[in-house]
């Protein structure tokens, strides 16, 4: 007999949500660094 | 056959409710990979220059997904690890806010508005064609409705956000996510192929990603595997697709709570800001804040890099969650009506996009 095992993510759509606010304050966090030449010619 | 279903708690949230230590050694580990990934495209390619040898450039995307692949295939995934690997969509999510900085604000009106006009025609014709698939295997009638809205919109995202608005099953769900992360996986290869046959523009070959790649990792991770051009596309396109999450998953619930199979929705408003994924206006605000000047080119070029390093480490998770023997499974018809969808779609974006770039010379 096959089992399926599923995660239940009634929670993760909580999370998702928030995750994109944190994404955007991070991202704004780093913009300032930038900005403010606490970050400098980052490389890559 | 008879089937047990097992339902487990989230495997995410622990990467954001446990304390900031537990998620170190899963990002220390997308690092790794990514940074392995970025050193093997320049220690080979320097190799094949300095000894002559016929080798093709493979970007850092395609070996920090392989290496991830690998591992997450053949070792698996220790549990120390989980947790970390699990922001991988926080990583991408970021990045996508930094990338608005690559843009002014007339190239998002100008590309975004083509993308929303080719994405409310893919949108419409992929609901139409996902559904009569789904009708035609004798698909459950939700699970048909998850994989619409999976193909359609915005892969795994749009099918947990629909999931609680239809009130479908655990088991729909998952079918429907696996469906669209095993044939996100495929796209990674294929489209990039196919471009390369077709001797695509980056534009072109960006929008095509953007709109026919399920997921926002894959699509992100199968634009900038043809070009960073193509990629900073393809995340437009796919950000785009993303914004109409709201209004999709809206009308399945309106048309499920018709049925007397879902909650009704009271609050129109407030249901679309629920499910309208924020990041994009991080994405908008990054671009109006360059349209007007607020950073140097220098300080662009950094925020562009950093942007690049966040995708870095979404691609290895890519790779890391992308499991093939639980994908397996998850059953065949599913998988058959999604695969039959997704190269039907892929074939109607395509044509899409080249009609595009004869209308608007795109």
């Amino acid at each position: 007999m096959p089992t399926i095992v599923t995660r239940n993510s009634s929670r993760k759509k909580e999370t998702l949500f928030s995750l994109d606010l944190w994404a955007v304050i991070v991202a704004l966090a780093l913009a300032l660094a930038v900005k403010s030449d606490i970050l400098k010619n980052v490389p890559w | 056959m008879a089937t047990t279903t097992v339902t487990l708690p989230a495997k995410s949230e622990s990467a954001w409710r446990s304390p900031l230590i537990s998620v170190v050694p899963g990002v220390l580990l997308l690092a790794a990979i990514g940074y392995a990934g970025k050193f093997l495209e320049h220690f080979l390619n320097a190799s094949a220059k300095a000894h002559h040898w016929r080798f093709p450039n493979i970007e850092y995307v395609l070996w920090a997904i392989l290496i991830g692949l690998a591992i997450g295939n053949t070792i698996g995934l220790p549990i120390l690890f989980e947790a970390g690997v699990a922001t991988y969509e926080f990583w991408l999510k970021l990045g996508i806010v930094l990338l608005g900085a690559r843009f002014v604000l007339a190239d998002v009106l100008k590309l975004g508005g083509i993308s929303v006009v080719l994405v409310v025609i893919e949108i419409t014709l992929s609901l139409a064609l996902m559904t009569l698939l789904g009708r035609f295997f004798k698909l459950k009638p939700k699970l048909t409705s998850l994989l619409a809205i999976g193909s359609s919109v915005c892969g795994v995202s749009a099918i947990i956000a629909a999931k609680g608005a239809i009130d479908a099953d655990d088991e729909d769900s998952s079918f429907a996510i696996a469906a669209i992360l095993a044939l996100g996986a495929l796209s990674l290869f294929t489209f990039p192929a196919i471009a390369h046959s077709l001797h695509m523009n980056d534009v072109s070959y960006g929008l095509w990603a953007g709109l026919g790649v399920d997921n926002t990792a894959e699509a992100t991770a199968a634009g900038a595997l043809y070009s960073d051009a193509a990629g900073k596309v393809a995340v437009l396109a796919k950000t785009a697709r993303n914004a109409m999450i709201g209004f999709v998953v809206l009308a399945y619930a309106i048309y499920w709570a018709g049925r007397g199979q879902a909650e009704a929705v009271s609050n129109k408003s407030v249901f679309l800001w629920r499910k309208f994924p924020k990041f994009i206006l991080g994405f908008l605000l990054m671009s109006l804040l360059v349209s007007f000047h607020a950073f140097s080119k220098a300080q662009v070029t950094s925020l562009g890099n950093l942007s690049k390093w966040a995708f870095l480490l979404t691609f290895a998770g890519v790779g890391l969650r992308t499991n093939f023997r639980h994908m397996m499974k998850q059953g065949l018809r599913p998988f058959i009506v999604g695969a039959l969808g997704e190269v039907l779609i892929a074939c109607l974006t395509l044509g899409l996009v080249v009609t595009a770039n004869r209308v608007w010379g795109v």
